[in-house]
């Protein structure tokens, strides 16, 4: 990894006799897209609140661009936008109202401030409602405003906190748009969420967050990895020549099941799959029906876990 | 300047809100119709004992030649009874813009007598004399008025009010003409007499100046130091549809003025929780600004909106129910600013204890109408209370503000003391409460 922008080491957070955070520890490389994925009630909008300086951690540090993540530190707070899980936004101005507002706050303002309101306005396809009251705007149409107000001021770091709960797809679409051109810039963010798809979608780095634990942080491919995939067939008739084609795939393991089913796991399924049909050719054994289930972030967090997601 | 962009968003979002600008100007307006049409003429009034002596004055002056120098020497007659008047203690004098009117008020019973100096009153008491060729208004009663141009209107329904009316009139002309006639006769002597004549008299009666030509210079006493108390005559029940200029609109406006200037509560509660419960508040926290700076920029476009209340609504006043800024207009401004202060305390009071949009709507209502029954603003007029509730009403900060507005519009010789008293107190109370609500404000929402 080269240099962290964001630094977090043993923290805590704690209401009360409650645990918010236990002794957490992960690292964002500068340009990365981080995603931190849990339920609801893991930790996450505590771990953002402190990021974003907003909440003071009980021990351990959260650092940014080597500063610690302080309330009272107004330069760090410049560097960072952040974009809350509520539309927070004022329903009684217009989107473009909205954006020089968020924007004078952190002084900008005459030819810079207009140039990139407007920037931000086209880049969430939001021009044509400019000047309409965002309280007559759609779900979708308040995210991606919700989005670029955060964006107003350029921040190094941007903190985003489940940003597309309860949007169209084509929203979706222009939010990701817009996430992936501010990474392609250099912007590092931090993607908060509990829609597994997302995180896959958007992110290099993934941190599983439960209970206020972090039980996992690595690539994605890594974190795959820690599970197997499956091939599930039916055929005719299992024979001994196809037991023995069976056993002699490399890193597999397979099961017989009633009703001359088979259950393969394996570390590949993209590899396995034709040395199977292979085997089944060679043994001359008829597939009546074939089911492939590969890694992904649910299963691995069911893995990790013992629940799932949405539990 | 984040204050600015602040302050400047907020006082968008109020003036974009249409509830906060029918509560705060709306409402109270149609409440002052309302009451200004279904209230009595003698609402807001104090009972005043003095005798109430109506003139009308038409008397054109007159300017006397002196024969030797020939020397202008104006008189205006008129004014000089009036002011003997009104120097008279338990006598108050109304002045009435023309005849028509003073006859419709005779005429109606509104008035038991008034009395009209008309055009040549002047000329005529200026030539009053004991002289050959000269006017002589003495008779059997006392002053003919008639010879100096004068009348008593009299409703003869009224008897007794009107005949001691006419009485005062007799009294007081006795007073001016007399000595008038008296002085210009020994004038007249020493002249064609001689000056030994006039030293005679002198010596002969000398606790009288025979050659003063007023009651007290003929007297020899001194001058009332009573000052001169005379009103301009308002019709009480207004003029029109809207009784525009009625009385009452004096206290109605300010009253109202002050009860919906402490309904800012309700507007800044509101703002304040919605910045919280919309989420804006943590963009606020996360953007580089102070708690100092936050606060402000909520405090300045608020305070701002309720001072224009203040004028709005005593600008309206004026303009729709022909209300008076009294004699001194300029003060009303620091009474409208510092009861504004005292109204944006109680609002940051109440926004630090509120966390919900219905907690600022009962906690909110509950402060402003509990203060507002307490003050008497809830009454329409504070005199309405009882002497010792008036008293205990001084702990509430609309007491003050209705005490500065009576004496401004209401009070014919306002004392500045009081006002600069009232609005002092009003300034603590927003002071005070201000530090108090700065401290329990938290812009977290974990109150």
């Amino acid at each position: 990894m080269t240099c962290p922008l964001v630094e977090v080491v043993d923290l805590e957070k704690r209401y009360g006799a409650t645990k918010a955070l236990d002794r957490v520890s992960f690292q964002v490389a500068e340009g990365e897209i981080f995603g931190l994925l849990g339920p609801n009630g893991a930790g996450k909008s505590t771990l953002v609140s402190i990021l974003a300086c907003l909440l003071e951690p009980t021990a351990g540090e959260a650092r940014i661009l080597g500063r610690p993540a302080n309330p009272a530190d107004r330069t760090l707070r410049r560097q960072l936008g952040i974009v809350p899980q509520e539309l927070a936004l004022y329903g009684e101005l217009t989107a473009r109202e909205n954006l020089e507002f968020f924007g004078g706050l952190y002084d900008l303002s005459g030819m810079v401030l207009g140039e990139r309101v407007d920037r931000l306005l086209a880049a969430t396809g939001l021009v044509e409602q400019a000047d309409h009251a965002v309280s007559t705007f759609s779900g979708g149409m308040k995210r991606r405003l919700n989005l670029g107000a955060a964006l107003v001021h350029e921040p190094k770091l941007v903190l985003l906190d489940e940003p597309a709960v309860g949007v169209d797809p084509q929203s979706r679409a222009h939010l990701f748009e817009e996430i992936r051109r501010l990474h392609q810039a250099g912007t590092t963010i931090l993607y908060i969420s509990h829609y597994i798809e997302e995180v896959q979608t958007l992110c290099s780095r993934v941190g599983i967050i439960d209970h206020g634990h972090l039980i996992a942080c690595d690539t994605l491919p890594n974190l795959l990895q820690l599970l197997e995939g499956l091939i599930q067939f039916r055929v005719s008739a299992i024979t001994p020549e196809l037991q023995s084609q069976l056993s002699a795939l490399p890193e597999t393991r397979w099961s017989e099941t009633p009703g001359n089913q088979v259950a393969l796991h394996c570390r590949d399924v993209k590899r396995t799959l034709p040395r199977l049909i292979a085997a089944l050719f060679q043994t001359r054994t008829e597939l009546l029906s074939i089911e492939t289930i590969e890694p992904n972030l649910e299963r691995v967090f069911l893995h990790l876990t013992g629940s799932t997601l949405r539990d | 300047m984040p204050i600015w962009t602040l302050a400047k968003k907020d006082f968008r979002v109020v003036w974009r809100d249409r509830r906060a600008l029918i509560v705060l100007m709306v409402m109270p307006l149609l409440l002052i119709l309302v009451l200004g049409l279904s209230l009595g003429e003698g609402f807001g009034q104090k009972p005043d004992d003095r005798l109430r002596i109506s003139i009308v004055d038409l008397d054109e002056g007159f300017v006397e030649h002196d024969p030797q120098t020939g020397a202008k020497i104006p008189h205006h007659w008129s004014t000089l009874f009036q002011d003997d008047l009104a120097r008279t203690a338990g006598i108050r004098v109304e002045r009435i813009a023309s005849l028509e009117e003073a006859k419709t008020l005779v005429d109606r019973g509104r008035r038991a007598a008034v009395w009209v100096f008309h055009a040549h009153f002047s000329r005529q008491l200026s030539n009053c004399s004991f002289l050959l060729g000269g006017v002589n208004p003495l008779d059997g009663d006392g002053v003919d008025l008639a010879t100096l141009d004068a009348e008593i209107l009299r409703d003869p329904t009224q008897l007794t009010a009107s005949s001691i009316i006419a009485q005062v009139a007799q009294g007081t002309t006795l007073r001016v003409v007399l000595p008038w006639m008296i002085g210009r006769a020994f004038d007249q002597i020493g002249k064609r007499l001689g000056s030994s004549v006039q030293v005679g008299l002198k010596l002969l009666f000398p606790s009288y100046d025979l050659t003063a030509t007023t009651w007290a210079g003929l007297t020899r006493s001194k001058p009332s130091d009573q000052t001169a108390d005379i009103a301009t005559y308002q019709p009480p029940e207004g003029n029109g549809l809207l009784n525009r200029g009625a009385a009452r609109y004096q206290i109605l406006v300010p009253t109202y003025l002050v009860t919906f200037a402490y309904f800012l509560v309700l507007i800044v509660g509101r703002l304040f929780v919605s910045e919280r419960q919309q989420g804006t508040m943590t963009r606020l926290r996360a953007a580089p600004l102070s708690r100092f700076q936050i606060l402000a920029g909520k405090f300045l476009p608020t305070y701002f909106l309720s001072v224009l209340q203040g004028l709005f609504l005593l600008v309206a006043g004026k303009l729709a129910f022909a209300m008076s800024w009294g004699d001194k207009p300029l003060w009303l401004l620091p009474v409208v600013l510092s009861t504004s202060l005292s109204a944006m305390g109680l609002a940051l009071v109440v926004a630090a204890l509120a966390r919900t949009e219905s907690q600022v709507a009962i906690y909110g209502t509950l402060v402003v109408l509990a203060l507002a029954g307490a003050s008497g603003s809830l009454l329409g007029d504070r005199e309405l209370m009882p002497a010792a509730m008036q008293q205990i009403s001084l702990f509430t900060p609309h007491a003050w503000a209705l005490d500065a507005y009576r004496q401004l519009l209401a009070t014919a010789e306002p004392k500045l003391s009081i006002v600069r008293e009232c609005c002092a107190v009003l300034t603590a109370f927003g002071v005070g409460l201000i530090l108090i609500g700065w401290k329990l404000l938290r812009l977290d929402g974990q109150s």
